[in-house]
């Protein structure tokens, strides 16, 4: 039977990170999550899967904290989990997690369609999708809006900053999806329940690539300068209030 | 030849990326598919090599792209942070085997390598990067200026393309909405509303002081309100205006990265802890049904 991948990450969720005076960033009671975007990938697999009477199965890399990803992702409709970790995922960029996924598609095998995000939430560094068409030779079709499949032809709507594509491919085949390619489900009770009694293949990083040691590397993480004024007005009823915000907002002279 | 290569399939974009790598003093090659382009990126300093091949999507070209890369020893590949464009780079760094970064907001070439700045989380955290070696990075508009130059020469170079990704059929975008980055003032619609019929006083509240309307991505790809290309964030639109007025917007990072570069930033949420009010200038805690009415009112009084 075929199978339809999709790649997610388990990203640190953006609302738990605290950005100190200085602007120094403190991660330490963030919890992971799945990156928001690929819940359109996982998605976009399942639907696929159905459509092509195939698997639907997730891929993941990530340090031995993104073991939680694969209960979540299992109960979102995927059969199967497929979890690469090692600390290499820690120092890893997109040269090195694109190396390592390969390898984990090649391993999977009868590949249909594997399908990314544009971006993950975290590093948005929007390059899977293609690298992985490099390294495994593929096509690749990145915008993806509407996906429809027929025998082993995959039809796309892309959108594009000017224009509307529809484009077509034979699996296999890449596919990096936007946000608005479908709406994920929140999964259900059972779904969750179910979720922990699907096969999960774990392999080690090292097992699948000898050498990673990444090309790019960041130097320094610091939160966003905001230089607000932060002025709220609380005195008086609302009518005062707006009068406040009213004179505030003439004396910016943006009224 | 040594040197950088530059592509952007919008003109304008191109001959900024080609003025600043002309800048540096190393060579410049510009690549077109677009050969009423060619002149206009010569004229940057650029020597334009004019793409001829079997498809018509720049996409396709990533590998054949990596191959003419590596003939010339090119050393760094500037391309427009558009859809296409970030598909063709990451395309390219993969056959090429080489680092890239997206959306940088400021780069530096340091001997071989380069060093960069660019936005992750959402835009809530700003990360320093270092690629070794040769690199591709995606650059958005407006970071550099286009400048005049000694014209470059102009040449045609045969690629071969990838032919797998057929093309079946391509619309122009028809724009249903405003164009929000070119606004002045924007009153912008959130979650917090209630009911659609409700627009109708944001509406009002916008024409009393000449605003567009915008609103955060859940009213326009969940809700349908508006149209997908009235939403504000960092996968919609990112304004610039004078004064935005988030009304019932809670502020996710994702939305305020879309809002944070407006001169004026104002929140009206009837919660206190909304993470909108800690970007924003000035602030109503209350409820948008009593205050929205008053400061359209106030407006009119003036």
């Amino acid at each position: 039977m075929l199978n339809m991948v999709a790649c997610y990450k388990w990203v640190v969720d953006e609302a738990d990170i605290r950005i100190n005076q200085d602007l120094s960033v403190d991660m330490s009671k963030a919890q992971g999550k799945i990156s928001e975007y690929d819940k359109n990938a996982i998605e976009a697999a399942v639907q696929a899967a159905k459509a092509a009477g195939a698997r639907a199965v997730g891929l993941t890399f990530g340090n031995e904290k993104s073991k939680p990803s694969l209960k979540d992702a299992l109960s979102r409709g995927l059969e199967e989990g497929y979890w690469v970790h090692g600390d290499e995922a820690d120092t890893a960029d997109a040269v090195v997690t694109a190396k390592v996924l390969a390898e984990a598609i090649k391993r999977i095998g009868n590949i249909g369609l594997v399908f990314c995000a544009e971006g993950a939430a975290d590093t948005y560094a929007r390059q899977t999708a293609p690298r992985l068409g490099a390294l495994l030779d593929l096509p690749v079709i990145t915008s993806a809006k509407e996906i429809s499949i027929d025998g082993n032809t995959v039809t796309v709507t892309r959108k594009l900053d000017d224009c509307v594509e529809t484009v077509s491919a034979e699996f296999p085949a890449i596919i990096a999806v936007l946000p608005e390619a479908n709406v994920p489900d929140i999964p259900g009770l059972k779904a969750v329940m179910a979720a922990s009694k699907k096969p999960v293949t774990e392999w080690r990083a090292a097992d699948l690539i000898t050498d990673a040691t990444p090309l790019s590397w960041v130097t320094s993480v610091k939160g966003y300068e905001t230089n607000r004024k932060n002025i709220v007005f609380a005195e008086g009823d609302a009518a005062e209030r707006v009068k406040q915000l009213v004179a505030a907002l003439r004396k910016e002279g943006v009224l | 030849m040594a040197g950088i290569l530059v592509y952007s399939e919008q003109t304008g974009l191109a001959e900024e990326l080609i003025s600043y790598a002309v800048s540096t003093g190393k060579a410049v090659t510009a690549i077109t598919f677009n050969e009423e382009d060619a002149g206009i990126l010569a004229s940057c300093g650029a020597d334009v090599c004019v793409v001829k091949g079997a498809s018509d999507m720049p996409e396709a070209y990533g590998k054949a792209l990596a191959g003419f890369i590596e003939d010339k020893g090119i050393e760094q590949v500037l391309i427009g942070a558009t859809a296409r464009g970030r598909n063709l780079a990451a395309s390219i760094a993969g056959y090429l085997d080489c680092p890239m970064a997206s959306d940088v907001s400021y780069l530096q070439i340091v001997g071989p390598d380069l060093i960069c700045q660019r936005m992750t989380y959402g835009g809530l955290l700003v990360s320093s990067e270092t690629l070794s070696g040769i690199s591709v990075v995606t650059v958005g508009p407006g970071m550099f200026e286009k400048q005049e130059k000694a014209a470059g020469t102009i040449t045609s170079l045969q690629l071969d393309a990838d032919n797998r990704v057929k093309l079946v059929a391509r619309e122009p975008v028809v724009k249903q909405g405003v164009d929000l980055t070119a606004a002045d003032k924007i009153v912008c619609v959130g979650m917090g509303m209630d009911k659609e019929e409700d627009l109708e006083m944001v509406r009002q509240l916008a024409q009393s002081i000449g605003a567009e309307l915008g609103c955060t991505r859940g009213i326009a790809e969940e809700r349908h309100w508006l149209p997908p290309e009235q939403y504000i964030g960092i996968s919609g639109q990112v304004i610039k205006p004078q004064l935005y007025i988030g009304i019932g917007v809670s502020g996710q990072v994702q939305h305020v990265y879309g809002v944070r570069e407006a001169k004026v930033i104002v929140a009206v949420n009837n919660d206190e802890k909304a993470p909108l009010f800690k970007s924003a200038d000035y602030g109503i805690v209350g409820d948008m049904y009593e205050v929205v009415p008053l400061i359209t009112e106030a407006i009119r009084n003036l």
